[in-house]
């Protein structure tokens, strides 16, 4: 049970950062900020239906916090991914045309 | 009453009369041709034809038979999806004027379905053959602007094929003359040279379903496809080869991590990939990943998974390529950035796009969520740690792209400002069956978990636990939440008007380095072997006609070039004398210039003759006893 509050706080901790970001930028019109209230309280109910499910532990890092882990996952997976592909993006673009010119430029 | 009906025969042969028939019954036949299909199978189904499994319509051909017919559940059950795939989107594509557009269309279904219900492996392979061809017409029919791209890429795509297909074949063949026989079933599989013909089939079938790095064919032709064209070919290639290794390959271990890695290489592709259509070509390749995993996996559970992933996933993909099919056709365009703010003007579009892009990110209640979670819960069953850790990154992932990214920036972001109305009602109707089966599959499993191989609730799976729901809401909720947080904080890479280079870079810059070696030093060398070639056989041809003159000629010939490199006083006379002979012995009749044929006309004529000592061979083994 310590450990599902300790995700719950961890993940309180993440939305809290989230709305912060938020409050920096120029405030964004009424039905908006409903719409988002909306969604950070879907998040929230996410991992409080968490906390009374019976989880499988299937692997030794599901353990320290089954309640929150996939929450924790997906967000981290999805940074990751970002980080990952903007990485990438350093040398994997190039122009439309760029295999035309490499052609025409032999011929 | 008939023994059997082949459903893939009904395309292939009903093709043939789409041209007699013009304006609404031309629709009429182009819907009937599918339902016949679709109703044949079902007969299957309910055992008209026999006790499943059987297996029917032998023929001789050469020393071996041909099985046109093997019906089991497997077979059924991706015949099932397929003609019922094939249904929904001869629909979409009803408003589409060209008969040959139609009529590649319905070879393609006709060569899918023969994959399906081949019993060996000539058969396999025919089929296999017709699929590709047909295919790469759908590909070249993309007209107008388009059409110089479409012919390269259509090139590129059949290349590929076509060296699958020749190593399938040789494949097929070493494994027939090894084991004399050609039945289709599982192939033996280890480490070592005596599985060879093993190796070459499997290269052949992976190559279809696109497992990187031989997977560049398909985000580099599907996308540049007819609008429909595209439609019908995210469903029937790539889900045909997973249907023949789901029956040749079954438990070979190689495949989990050819399929984990499969899920996650494409993903980051599709995040930088500005047009839509190719985005989800990168997000097919990553599901056909979840169902090679299943295919390692080999257990009755996991090959559950992959096949009702498969069902689910050509209908969800098949609906996302309709939705995204009818943005350009209604808007012309297809890239993410110039398009925007359509939810108000195709607001049917945008509601179908919706629910495809709920189901291929598997949210509780849509159809991906309760076939993809099968192969999950196998791969964590087995301890396959980094496998489950992978499945479940291309999980959030594609729930980013394919679920987030590819509606965002077609239907919300920002207002491009272009004015779009609703597709043609065919293409809304079919639209509508695919988001209708999307949520019905997803409601009621029970009706796709009864036609399965084997039953995943006997065997322990239930789809709808509150850990596998909580835990599948997490997971896409909080990627929402770093899409969300990325966006908002600028992180998130904007997209760009760019090309990204994939694994067919290497062939695509030698290829053309190649190329160019052809046509210029190979050329050359070419066209010099054949001058000198030409003069031979002028002199022979001459000398044939009148010796006496010949050999005069030649040795005028020879005494004027002798004589002209050393040309004294003393000599002159003597050269002038040859010189006077050469050129009376030129003007002596019987040298008409050589007629020659053309080498295209002798290698026609040469495949004539070829084709008809074939077709005698072939007449005489089904006419001999």
């Amino acid at each position: 049970m310590a450990n599902n509050l300790l995700a719950f706080y961890v993940i309180i901790g993440v939305v809290a950062y989230v709305v912060l970001c938020f409050m920096a930028k120029k405030p964004a019109p009424p039905h908006r900020n409903l719409l988002i209230t909306i969604y950070f309280c879907c998040l929230a109910g996410m991992v409080i239906a968490g906390l009374p499910v019976h989880w499988h532990i299937e692997f030794p890092w599901q353990e320290p916090i089954p309640a929150a882990f996939y929450a924790i996952f997906g967000f981290a997976a999805c940074v990751f991914l970002i980080y990952f592909a903007k990485g990438l993006r350093l040398w994997l673009p190039k122009d439309y045309d760029y295999y035309e010119k490499k052609r025409k430029g032999r011929e | 009453m008939i023994e059997w009906l082949h459903p893939g025969l009904i395309f292939i042969f009903g093709t043939f009369l789409i041209p007699l028939f013009k304006g609404k019954w031309k629709q009429a036949y182009l819907l009937i041709l599918p339902a016949a299909a679709l109703i044949d199978v079902i007969l299957m189904y309910k055992g008209v034809f026999g006790t499943i499994p059987y297996s029917t319509w032998y023929y001789p051909f050469l020393d071996y038979e041909l099985v046109l017919g093997r019906v089991d559940k497997l077979s059924l059950c991706f015949a099932l999806i397929f003609s019922l795939a094939a249904f929904c989107m001869v629909l979409y594509a009803l408003h589409v004027k060209s008969s040959s557009e139609h009529m590649s269309e319905f070879f393609y279904v006709g060569g899918a379905l023969g994959v399906v219900f081949a019993g060996d492996l000539f058969t396999l392979y025919i089929f296999w053959e017709i699929m590709a061809i047909a295919s790469m017409l759908l590909i070249w029919f993309h007209g107008g602007r388009g059409s110089e791209v479409a012919h390269r890429a259509g090139f590129r795509y059949i290349l590929w094929h076509l060296f699958g297909g020749i190593v399938l074949l040789a494949g097929i063949i070493m494994y027939v003359a090894g084991t004399g026989s050609t039945a289709f079933n599982a192939f033996s599989w280890g480490w070592g040279s005596e599985y060879l013909p093993s190796y070459l089939i499997f290269f052949g079938f992976i190559l279809n379903a696109a497992v990187p790095p031989l997977h560049a064919w398909l985000p580099d032709a599907y996308p540049e496809a007819t609008v429909t064209g595209a439609v019908f070919l995210s469903a029937f290639t790539t889900k045909s080869a997973v249907y023949v290794l789901v029956r040749g390959f079954t438990g070979v271990d190689i495949l989990i991590g050819i399929g984990a890695i499969m899920t996650v290489y494409p993903i980051f592709y599709a995040v930088l990939e500005n047009d839509i259509r190719r985005v989800l070509g990168y997000s097919l390749i990553n599901q056909v990943g979840f169902m090679l995993c299943g295919i390692g996996i080999g257990t009755p559970l996991a090959i559950c998974g992959t096949v009702s992933h498969a069902f689910c996933h050509i209908i969800y993909k098949g609906l996302l390529f309709m939705s995204a099919g009818s943005v350009l056709q209604m808007t012309g365009k297809i890239k993410c950035t110039s398009l925007g703010g359509l939810w108000k003007s195709m607001p049917f579009t945008t509601a179908c796009c919706m629910i495809a892009a709920a189901s291929i990110s598997a949210f509780p209640g849509f159809s991906g969520f309760i076939s993809k979670s099968m192969i999950i819960a196998e791969a964590a069953h087995f301890q396959l740690g980094i496998v489950w850790v992978l499945l479940l990154l291309a999980s959030a992932g594609v729930f980013h792209h394919a679920g987030v990214k590819v509606p965002y920036f077609a239907f919300f972001a920002k207002d491009a400002g272009i004015k779009a109305k609703d597709p043609p009602l065919n293409m809304k109707l079919a639209m509508g069956i695919g988001a209708f089966l999307c949520i019905f599959l997803g409601v009621f499993p029970q009706y796709l978990y009864n036609i399965l191989p084997y039953d995943p609730v006997a065997l322990g799976f239930i789809p709808y636990t509150a850990a596998h729901v909580v835990s599948q809401a997490q997971l896409l909720m909080f990627a929402s939440l770093a899409f969300y947080v990325l966006i908002i904080t600028g992180v998130y890479p904007p997209e760009q008007k760019k090309l990204n280079l994939d694994t067919d870079w290497p062939f695509r810059i030698w290829g053309a380095k190649f190329m160019i070696f052809c046509k210029e030093p190979l050329m050359d060398f070419a066209s010099w072997v054949d001058r000198g070639m030409k003069r031979i056989s002028a002199y022979f041809a001459s000398f044939g006609r009148n010796p006496l003159r010949a050999i005069r000629i030649a040795l005028s010939t020879m005494m004027v070039k002798a004589l002209r490199t050393f040309v004294l006083e003393f000599w002159w006379r003597v050269f002038k004398y040859y010189e006077r002979d050469l050129e009376e012995a030129k003007k002596l009749p019987a040298d008409k210039p050589i007629e020659t044929v053309p080498l295209g006309t002798a290698v026609l004529l040469i495949i004539i003759l070829f084709l008809l000592y074939l077709v005698i061979t072939l007449m005489y083994g089904w006419l001999a006893p």
